[in-house]
């Protein structure tokens, strides 16, 4: 076997990796963040402050995992991660306001007297803001960006990495603004709350005032979640070429059958939320969330950014992927053992009275 | 004009700055503290005195604020570099981004899988189990500072990489991570983080003795905390003077900022030894408007000899100089507070000696204790003028001598660069505001001295059962804690 084959192999799995890292972020914070989406109807601080408290123990954990799913695109392909968040510069920072103002939040509402309503606000908002940014991240992502090498900077001076080969990203600020990116921001804030819902459900004990309430929100937004991946689909299919050639190809049946998968997936969570089996319908819940995942990205290999950077082209050299590959790949064993012990330490039902006890 | 003052880089370089200055005024406490609380929780379940776990279990308090602050302002950094410099990105990649990657993966998230257990598990987990989260805590957020400092020393002193294709790649790992800037640009940073935390909680137990509150409690802080200072404040001095020296030679233009060194000889010939105490740089920056002068000091502090040649600006073209005004006064302002906080832990250890060191004793001097107090925010001060030193100094390059900062900037509007402007500057300095209120409300209410102690409640509802969300009422607790 050649070097660049090793390369390549080694590529690939850092590209399923960080699939499998986004999925953790998607998966373990994106219920933290419904559940405070929720925390905006809350009636009172006592119940922002309860939901708050469920999560205190593990949030920090959950949200960590979009720092690595960063490191890893910069460690792993450096040539996405300095051209992509270039482009995707708007989202991100709504984003990013979003994660700062509802981490702070965490650790000053129990703090506060006079202000607690307003630290309760940033904790709800934040984590309204952090989903749509993301939602727009990820439908300006799928759309490409265009890219160009020379200047980055419109500046006329002598260097040697003017005339790199290297393409940065050349577009404008509003570039990923589309109607599509919009509609994925909203359905990143529907997803965000099913998952919050069914969450909040599974956490608080069955009759406590927040399990109520989580329930009847849980419904709702099945619902709607159900109607918005099914217009994600269809428009999809619809604009990119990439994904149709894959879904209605010869190989059509793959997808229809992930397709009655996830349905099935769908069904078994709303059943089992029926039936107030709340930590299996949270587990089927995410079941959904991890195919449909799994789905959009074998949808898009070989490319990471649709018609704009394949995993080969945006390969590190072999002996940077290869380095990274020997130090690194142990530890995400590590990492998941224990984001999880941290996760089953903190396990059980809550209730609303519940709060930070002293501190 | 410099390519890297126009105003688009310009921006780019402040919005960068501003979100680097807004997050290390988190980190280094948390990385301090961490081994402060650590030492605490030793203390208290070798010796079995109640008194370590109230001070840890109230300067845990403290801490868990200030992460938060850290990690809402870090998450931004680790997305910034590819926001704001994506060509750099790209380009240094192959080196910078695997150990930024390294970075996230053995430490950031080593730390937020423990931090968790550390501040909320004290009743859900045994004793042992939680002094092995407190340490791996602490040592995580050490191992962070480490890879992010050698990243940056990288930037200062690029080796072990060539250029191809317009990428860096790696040619020796080895060269690479230990580049001459980091092996003393490490320690120099992680014993800045010590420093700060021994001064800030040893000002915060100043200022209860000053208050006469929990004083008893709090001089069995102080006077470890100045002990241990004793010995670290002149170890940084050691330090920072060896980083100088090592900058003299690896990155010789920022030395000449730092210094405002402008010329190599004098007229006449000989080396210019002279060390400015005061400089004003002339508008065109090739020589000072006005100096105040001591000749000799600046050779023997580069070079350790009586006058040795130190290069000055002239000996480069003036498009690779940086500008003088932030690193020289920088490094000054830097430079007096490590002297001035050596002196403090000087004074309290004569107190010590003398006998004087009792609370009593403190009370009758109050200007100890108040510039103790002052001494706190000192190190915070020392902390970001180091680091505008470090980063003005290696201007114009983002990658010294090889990259310029210009040809790293990402694509970008003037509106872009004014808008993340904007927005963090209301961000971040309500995460600054908020963080810094909650810590004096926090240090207002004063410690909690009569919850029981961990390991002797034997609440059934603390007791975890079975898991899932199966598990019976595991967590129910009284109504939220009443505020004073």
């Amino acid at each position: 076997m050649d070097i660049t084959h090793i390369a390549t192999t080694l590529t690939t799995w850092w590209w399923l990796l960080l699939c499998l890292i986004f999925l953790f972020y998607i998966g373990l914070d994106g219920a933290d963040l419904g559940a405070g989406i929720f925390a905006l109807f809350s009636p009172d601080e006592e119940e922002r402050g309860a939901i708050m408290a469920s999560m205190a123990g593990i949030w920090d954990g959950n949200e960590t995992w979009l720092v690595v799913a960063g490191g890893v695109l910069f460690g792993a392909f450096p040539l996405v991660y300095g051209s992509a968040f270039n482009y995707l510069m708007i989202p991100l920072m709504l984003a990013l306001w979003g994660i700062i103002s509802r981490a702070v939040a965490f650790e000053f509402h129990v703090h506060a007297t006079g202000s607690k309503r307003f630290w309760g606000w940033a904790f709800a908002f934040g984590s309204l803001l952090a989903p749509f940014g993301a939602g727009l991240a990820l439908g300006a992502t799928l759309q490409g960006f265009p890219m160009h090498a020379g200047p980055a900077m419109a500046v006329h001076s002598p260097g040697l990495f003017v005339d790199s080969p290297v393409p940065h990203f050349s577009g404008t600020a509003l570039t990923f603004l589309t109607p599509f990116s919009l509609f994925t921001g909203f359905g990143a804030v529907v997803a965000a709350c099913l998952a919050g819902g069914l969450y909040l459900c599974a956490r608080f004990e069955p009759g406590d005032v927040i399990n109520k309430k989580a329930q009847t929100w849980t419904t709702f937004f099945s619902y709607l979640a159900l109607m918005t991946i099914v217009v994600a689909i269809v428009w999809s299919y619809a604009i990119f070429p990439w994904a149709a050639a894959k879904w209605t190809g010869p190989n059509w049946w793959n997808w229809a059958l992930v397709l009655v998968i996830v349905l099935f997936a769908a069904y078994k969570s709303m059943m089992a939320h029926t039936m107030q089996r709340d930590f299996t319908a949270l587990l089927w819940g995410e079941g959904v969330v991890a195919i449909l995942w799994f789905a959009m990205w074998a949808t898009m290999y070989p490319y990471i950014v649709p018609d704009t950077w394949t995993i080969s082209a945006a390969a590190n050299p072999a002996d940077s992927i290869a380095v990274f590959t020997l130090f690194m790949t142990g530890f995400v064993p590590v990492m998941i053992m224990y984001n999880w012990y941290q996760i089953w330490v903190f396990r059980g039902r809550y209730t609303k009275k519940a709060s930070y006890m002293g501190h | 004009m410099l390519m890297e003052n126009t105003l688009p880089i310009l921006l780019s370089r402040l919005d960068f700055a501003w979100i680097t200055s807004m997050h290390i005024l988190w980190t280094p406490l948390t990385i301090g503290v961490s081994w402060i609380l650590f030492g605490l929780e030793v203390a208290w379940l070798r010796s079995g005195d109640e008194r370590w776990y109230r001070l840890e279990g109230f300067f845990e308090k403290i801490f868990i604020v200030n992460f938060g602050a850290g990690v809402a302002t870090g998450v931004t950094m680790e997305m910034a570099f590819g926001i704001l410099y994506g060509p750099f990105s790209q380009a240094a990649g192959p080196f910078f981004g695997n150990i930024l990657g390294f970075e996230t993966i053995t430490a950031f998230m080593y730390e937020a899988g423990f931090i968790g257990l550390m501040v909320f598990g004290w009743n859900k987990i045994g004793k042992g189990m939680h002094l092995f989260s407190t340490f791996n805590v602490a040592f995580a957020s050490s191992l962070s500072a480490y890879w992010i400092l050698v990243a940056n020393s990288w930037m200062q002193t690029p080796n072990g990489v060539v250029l191809k294709d317009g990428i860096f790649q790696v040619t020796n790992w080895w060269h690479a991570i230990f580049n001459d800037n980091a092996i003393w640009g490490f320690p120099h940073m992680w014993v800045a983080t010590m420093i700060l935390g021994f001064f800030v909680l040893a000002a915060v137990s100043a200022w209860y003795i000053l208050k006469n509150r929990h004083a008893d409690l709090f001089i069995k802080m102080l006077k470890p905390a100045v002990l241990a200072l004793l010995i670290v404040t002149p170890i940084q001095i050691w330090l920072g003077d060896s980083l100088g020296v090592d900058v003299a030679h690896s990155e010789p233009t920022s030395l000449a900022a730092m210094e405002g060194h402008y010329h190599t000889y004098l007229p006449d010939g000989k080396p210019n030894t002279g060390w400015h105490l005061i400089a004003f740089p002339n508008a065109k920056n090739d020589g000072n408007v006005f100096a105040i002068t001591i000749p000799h000091v600046l050779s023997l502090l580069e070079t350790h000899t009586w006058d040795g040649t130190v290069t000055g600006m002239d000996s480069f073209p003036a498009k690779d100089r940086p500008d003088v005004w932030v690193p020289f006064y920088a490094f000054r302002i830097m430079v007096a507070i490590g002297f001035f906080l050596f002196f403090m832990a000087l004074w309290g250890t004569l107190l010590m000696m003398r006998g004087k060191f009792t609370v009593q004793g403190l009370r009758q001097r109050p200007w100890f204790l108040r510039l103790m107090v002052l001494s706190g925010f000192l190190p915070y001060l020392a902390i970001w003028t180091g680091w505008w030193t470090r980063e003005v100094g290696r201007q114009p390059w983002v990658v010294y001598n090889i990259m310029r900062t210009y040809e790293g900037v990402s694509h970008m509007g003037v509106g872009q660069e004014i808008a993340w402007f904007a927005g963090y500057i209301v961000f971040e300095l309500s995460v600054w505001a908020g963080a810094w209120y909650f810590f004096s409300k926090v240090i207002r209410k004063g410690p909690d001295l009569d919850s029981p102690l961990p390991g002797t409640t034997s609440d059934a509802d603390n007791a975890v059962e079975a898991g899932g969300g199966m598990a019976r009422p595991s967590f129910a607790k009284p109504a939220l804690h009443s505020e004073p």
